[in-house]
């Protein structure tokens, strides 16, 4: 969070032509002009000019925003939104405008230590081994319990010796300590096409917790970033969430660049899975809101899709919000799940057996398994991060015929 | 409250589940109920009225975002039946009812000049029929043009009119305001499309204007004309029956930039007469390829160049016959830089300048006024030259794009309306184009309505028996002018 004072045209290019409204969930969801990002900025734009009074209707509206930044795509006058949002939101927790979960602030204290974030859901990695998820964000995995990626990272650096590209690879706090097994599968695809991975030590989260939440702590958590990812001589620095890549890209630009790591594997060709002929699976792809309005993709590369050797295509409104929104499902359950109602209706109906639902988010895959485990989708269905679809398991060798560099 | 943070709530409610309380909207509820809350929140039970400050502040403007009035309250009706409820007993409320869509108006025209109930229709979302066979659809008044555009699509039909807010703006202000938008050369506007106008009036009473079939019912008069184009001042809508076209086989888009006026003007001409009937032509101004060309949005085109964007579409054979006659129209009007295609890709890519240039008036100005005059064609280069004048002499950035084909012109003056006096030059100079403008014989509005922005104009074109003829209208209606009162004529206060 940057903390110089904010320009004096800071909202004014916001011509209220409207077209924000027609993509934002809540004002989907409410028909509420306030709940829309045109709305907000007027509410906050008003109130820094004086107009309007502080307001517990200020303070309800700004907390109904998921940050999906969607409003940013949609916007042609180019509206930093999402920038403007974070401050704002920022503002109102310091002063007790609005107060995030307890869940949420504990959360947030303990991934500023990922060395006790770690060992504090140790028994939550166990549990989902033993294959019990007990949560309805818990989708199924079986995460190494004690083994870091950074310690599996360097064994399969010995153990294959790449010699393409080098990446420096962002293993988040969240993803790390709970859903290791899609880092560990990350580490695998990247190697398996010929990357050397590179875990930077120090690195520490990204960020995107405080700033989904409003709580002081980001700049800090940047500026750790920027020591660990900043001097690297890599080609690259990979995400495999596109929550944290893009939170991570705000700390390192200028400068550095973060690459989601599918959109990075797009431009290598990636080594293609082989299913068998009479494979009914289908994979419908959602594209997560940072990787498409955050990190401005295009969306997942479709060779990358293909690599999967899955029939794929893109779910309904693959670009609108699940509902996830960081920890919005968390902070408002109730709207979370009701714009998770309308996405996810379709897969009730979808064909395919099985049926996958592939995104790039880890969160993402919690608000995604969560229509299951409550009953909005009455069929079975499983979440899996894309890379864990070009996973080609613990036996693999670099094919001979690899892109050099 | 703070103790209410110190327990998750899962401790209270057993079961590992988290669960969280949620903020619901009655928790920040004033305490203190206006007359008026009182008296909206017995007519919609199941809607939602707002009334705090904050809660109004988002309805102050429509697409013109620098004008600003607060209406009293704002009522969402969570449905038909209960907007119709909401008009039963409106009249007793004794303050005025502005009906608003998505606000996406550009002429002042959902907003509550004179304050009073906004009635908000995002929640009358349905579209109830697609009829294929006849050729028809039966929306709600709130529904957004692109999901309509969405939903037709699969049945290859489509719904002509195509405003350039068509991503977010709703049917009801589309027939409120009789829209229009790039296709509406060939195809007409709202007008043309719309076969049956259901509304409410004041007393609650609802009537139907025309139907699925159109003026053919019992009723020979074009009953439903009355509606179309009202702007509010007549009735609450609720839905509507709208004519549906095939989707066209096949569509050739073409660009051309011009030297200047002249050779772009003798091709608008040939492009008319044309037997290839164009769908869309579309006329970017010099200022308006620098304002592209200097942005993100660059695409190359020449500086100092006038651009044509043309498209043509239709049964396959017969617009691929046409192609070639269209591109060489372009080229012997004096272009040598014609690009055409027929791939979406690639149209896309020769719309991007045209489409780019309404939203990049927002990035370089922080507020701007559009105009919307019709001029015969003849008339072009002199009007146009009037608002460089204009806007030079003032210091004022203008920037043209428009319908050339139509001759609805669209001077778009940015300006900074914090800063003194800028507002007050920008319509000192729409005033003096619009003098000028029914001068050359044209009109004051094309497709964005007289609305609030206009309605001092309006004696400019009619006199005052025409007037008075006009304002007899909205009176049979709605008697005290209840009714968004203060729009299109500037006289017509409500008075309780």
């Amino acid at each position: 969070m940057s903390t110089e004072a904010p320009p004096t045209n800071y909202f004014s290019n916001c011509t209220h032509c409207g077209f924000c409204l027609a993509v934002c969930p809540t004002y989907k969801l409410t028909g509420d002009e306030n709940n829309s990002p045109r709305g907000r900025l007027r509410l906050w734009s008003e109130e820094a000019a004086g107009r309007l009074p502080q307001d517990e209707w200020t303070d309800f509206y700004t907390a109904e925003c998921v940050g999906c930044l969607a409003c940013e795509t949609a916007c042609p006058a180019t509206v930093p939104y999402g920038e403007i949002f974070e401050r704002i939101r920022h503002e109102h927790v310091a002063s007790n405008r609005f107060s995030p979960k307890l869940q949420l602030r504990l959360a947030a204290a303990a991934v500023a230590h990922p060395t006790l974030f770690n060992l504090a859901l140790l028994p939550a990695r166990l549990l989902r081994r033993a294959g019990l998820g007990l949560h309805r964000f818990l989708f199924p995995g079986s995460p190494s319990v004690l083994k870091s990626t950074a310690a599996y990272a360097d064994e399969l650096m010995q153990r294959h010796r790449p010699t393409g590209p080098r990446v420096a690879f962002l293993t988040g706090c969240l993803m790390e300590a709970m859903f290791r097994e899609i880092n560990f599968a990350t580490v695998r695809v990247l190697i398996e096409n010929n990357v050397q991975v590179i875990i930077p030590e120090g690195q520490g989260c990204c960020g995107a917790f405080q700033e989904h939440t409003g709580l002081d702590g980001v700049e800090a958590l940047r500026e750790q970033n920027r020591r660990a990812f900043g001097t690297l001589d890599v080609d690259a620095i990979v995400s495999n969430s596109s929550g944290c890549g893009y939170a991570l890209g705000k700390a390192l630009q200028p400068g550095k660049q973060v690459r989601d790591v599918l959109g990075f594997l797009g431009e290598l060709s990636p080594v293609r899975r082989q299913r068998g002929r009479d494979d009914g699976t289908r994979v419908y792809v959602d594209l997560p809101c940072h990787l498409v309005h955050g990190q401005k993709a295009a969306g997942i590369p479709a060779n990358v899709l293909d690599a999967t050797g899955y029939r794929w295509e893109l779910a309904p409104k693959a670009k609108d919000c699940c509902g996830s929104g960081g920890v919005y499902n968390i902070q408002k359950p109730e709207n979370a799940s009701a714009i998770l109602a309308d996405k996810s209706a379709f897969l009730n109906e979808a064909e395919g057996a099985p049926v996958i639902l592939g995104t790039s988010n880890h969160v993402c895959m919690m608000q995604w398994h969560s229509a299951g485990a409550t009953g909005l989708v009455s069929r079975p269905y499983e979440v899996r991060h894309i890379i864990q679809l070009l996973d080609p398991g613990e036996n693999f060798s670099i094919p001979s015929n690899s892109p050099q560099p | 409250m703070f103790w209410s943070l110190l327990l998750p709530d899962s401790v209270n409610q057993g079961g590992w589940r988290w669960r969280y309380r949620e903020c619901h909207d009655d928790s920040v509820a004033s305490p203190v109920k206006s007359p008026l809350e009182h008296q909206l929140k017995a007519l919609l039970p199941r809607g939602r009225v707002l009334t705090s400050p904050a809660q109004l502040a988002g309805y102050g403007a429509d697409g013109l975002g620098y004008k600003n009035h607060l209406p009293d309250a704002v009522v969402i009706p969570s449905d038909a039946q209960e907007l119709a409820g909401f008009m039963r007993g409106a009249k007793a409320l004794g303050v005025p009812v502005v009906m608003r869509g998505a606000g996406t108006s550009l002429s002042g025209g959902p907003v509550a000049v004179q304050g009073g109930v906004i009635v908000h229709t995002s929640a009358l979302k349905k579209i109830q029929e697609i009829n294929t066979e006849g050729f028809w659809c039966e929306v709600e008044c709130g529904v957004t043009l692109n999901v309509l555009d969405a939903t037709l699509k699969p049945y290859g039909v489509f719904y002509p009119p195509d405003p350039s807010s068509g991503p977010v703006c709703t049917l009801g202000g589309n027939v409120a305001s009789n829209a229009g938008g790039a296709h509406c050369f060939r195809y007409g506007v709202t007008s043309n499309y719309v076969l049956g106008v259901e509304a409410v009036l004041l007393d609650g009473s609802v009537h139907r204007f025309g139907g699925p079939a159109g003026g053919r019912g019992p009723w020979r008069e074009d009953w439903k004309r009355f509606m179309i184009g009202s702007e509010g001042t007549l009735a609450a809508f609720t839905r509507f029956w709208l004519r549906l076209l095939p989707l066209p086989e096949k569509v050739w888009t073409f660009r051309a930039t011009y030297p200047d006026l002249k050779t772009t003007e003798a091709a608008i001409h040939a492009l008319v007469a044309h037997s290839s009937y164009p769908a869309a032509i579309e006329m970017l101004d010099p200022r308006g390829v620098a304002m592209v060309e200097s942005s993100q949005m660059a695409c190359g085109l020449p500086e100092g160049s006038f651009m044509l964007l043309v498209e043509i579409d239709g049964p396959e054979a017969l617009v691929n016959a046409r192609v070639q006659s269209v591109a060489e129209l372009l080229r012997h009007a004096g272009s040598n830089d014609v690009m055409f295609s027929d791939e979406d890709e690639l149209r896309q890519k020769l719309w991007k300048a045209r489409k780019a240039a309404g939203g990049l008036l927002g990035q370089l100005s922080p507020a701007y006024v559009v105009q919307d005059a019709v001029i015969p064609k003849r008339a072009l280069a002199e009007v146009l030259q009037l608002v460089y004048d204009e806007a030079d002499d003032a210091n004022i950035r203008a920037v043209n794009v428009f319908h050339a084909g139509d001759g609805n012109l669209h001077p778009n003056f940015l300006f900074d309306s914090r800063v003194p006096g800028e507002l007050e030059k920008v319509e000192l100079i729409s005033k003096r184009l619009m003098q000028r403008v029914i001068e050359v014989g044209g009109t004051l509005s094309g497709e964005h309505g007289i609305g609030d922005d206009k309605s001092a104009y309006m004696p400019l074109v009619f006199g005052p028996d025409s007037m008075r003829l006009q304002l007899s209208v909205p009176a049979a209606f709605n008697p005290a002018h209840q009714m968004n009162p203060l729009k299109v004529f500037d006289n017509r206060h409500f008075i309780a």
